[in-house]
């Protein structure tokens, strides 16, 4: 057990030697599963190797859930799905759809359902 | 620094569907020769290929707070991606024709992690505004727009989807889904007001309209009172409906399909 400093920024989770400018290395949180394990402990692992986990003690239950939360709403495709989906409600509830304002409704990354290759 | 590779190879490759995807020549780092690779955009990734069939990446670019331009260059439609910082490399591309730089730029400006957030944050304070009003309060509770109404054209109101968003977190925070998004296949709804609490216990449905004390749909509201005897079974009859559907959803959601 090894202890280290841990950052999430955007989609990444670095972690730094706790007196290290420098990151030693970063995991990224896409299509990956986050769980509790035991008391204090939750653990990541990635859909195309589900058995190797990557496990993180904290120091209370409390801080054990905020990550837990912070890290399940890291990903990318987390962030899509939630535009999708209020880009979906708004346009359902006034008719308009909200991405016109910024010229971007056509965009293939905010689109509902099969988009083209 | 360690990267958990294997997992950015698998989100490069993995049938999830690309923002953008296409051959561009890159200029190399050393030399100013331009290489044909296979570049394919998902997220805030560009992920490039030697050749478009390669099972594994040859490189990655995370597009975090960097600026995409176009730039000057001997080679035709190049364009750039330039980091800040001193010891940050500038990347040139080049396009095969003008309408590929072009979708090329347009698509990576917009794919930071950070932009994405932006605007996903303005829709949120957009949706509360449409659905509580912009001074906050439950007014909007009373009347369901278009869910209570007589509509003309008749098609089921189906309830609204759990209020916080996605309430049911996906046991894999980054599967593609799009085809299971809430509200994609799901007939349109109307209803402004969540039909469930937070617990996901349905809220009893709205009065009726002839109860509503303070509805400023007043003629909405005569026109349901006038037809008030097939009303209620109409009203009945909806919801049955209504509960139906979202216990057949439920149970194909429990059985639904995960990879």
């Amino acid at each position: 057990v090894k202890k280290r400093l841990v950052k999430l920024v955007v989609n990444f989770l670095f972690y730094f030697r706790t007196d290290e400018a420098e990151p030693i290395g970063a995991l990224l949180l896409e299509h990956c599963r986050i769980t509790k394990e035991e008391e204090n402990v939750f653990s990541i692992s990635f859909v195309e190797e589900p058995e190797r986990k990557y496990c993180f003690e904290c120091d209370s239950e409390e801080q054990c859930q905020e990550w837990i939360e912070a890290l399940k709403r890291a990903s990318y495709e987390f962030l899509r799905r939630s535009l999708i989906f209020y880009r979906n409600e708004i346009q359902k509830m006034t008719g308009k759809d909200p991405l016109e304002q910024y010229g971007i409704s056509e965009e293939a990354r905010f689109q509902l359902g099969t988009r083209k290759q | 620094m360690k990267l958990n590779e294997r997992s950015l190879a698998f989100y490069a490759t993995c049938d999830s569907p690309a923002d953008n995807a296409g051959f561009l020549y890159k200029r190399g780092e050393r030399h100013t020769a331009y290489h044909r690779r296979w570049f394919v955009l998902k997220g805030n990734m560009l992920f490039y290929f030697e050749e478009r069939e390669s099972r594994e990446p040859v490189g990655v670019i995370v597009l975090e707070g960097c600026n995409v331009e176009l730039c000057d260059s001997a080679e035709e439609f190049a364009f750039a991606i330039r980091f800040s910082g001193t010891k940050s490399r500038t990347y040139v591309l080049a396009a095969e024709s003008q309408a590929a730089m072009e979708s090329w730029v347009k698509s990576l400006s917009r794919a930071s992690f950070d932009y994405m957030r932006l605007v996903v944050r303005e829709l949120e304070k957009q949706l509360e505004e449409v659905r509580w009003g912009p001074t906050g309060g439950c007014g909007g509770c009373q009347e369901s727009p278009g869910s209570w109404k007589t509509k003309p054209s008749g098609p089921q109101q189906s309830p609204e989807q759990l209020l916080a968003l996605p309430a049911v977190l996906p046991k894999e925070n980054g599967c593609a889904v799009w085809n299971n998004v809430p509200g994609e296949d799901r007939p349109p709804n109307t209803s402004g007001c969540s039909r469930y609490d937070g617990e996901g216990n349905p809220r009893p449905p709205p009065l009726p309209p002839r109860r509503r004390a303070s509805s400023s749909e007043a003629g909405s509201a005569t026109g349901a009172t006038a037809e008030s005897p097939s009303t209620f079974c109409q009203l009945h009859e909806r919801y049955g409906r209504e509960v139906a559907r979202l216990r057949q959803d439920w149970l194909e959601r429990q059985r639904g399909p995960r990879p």
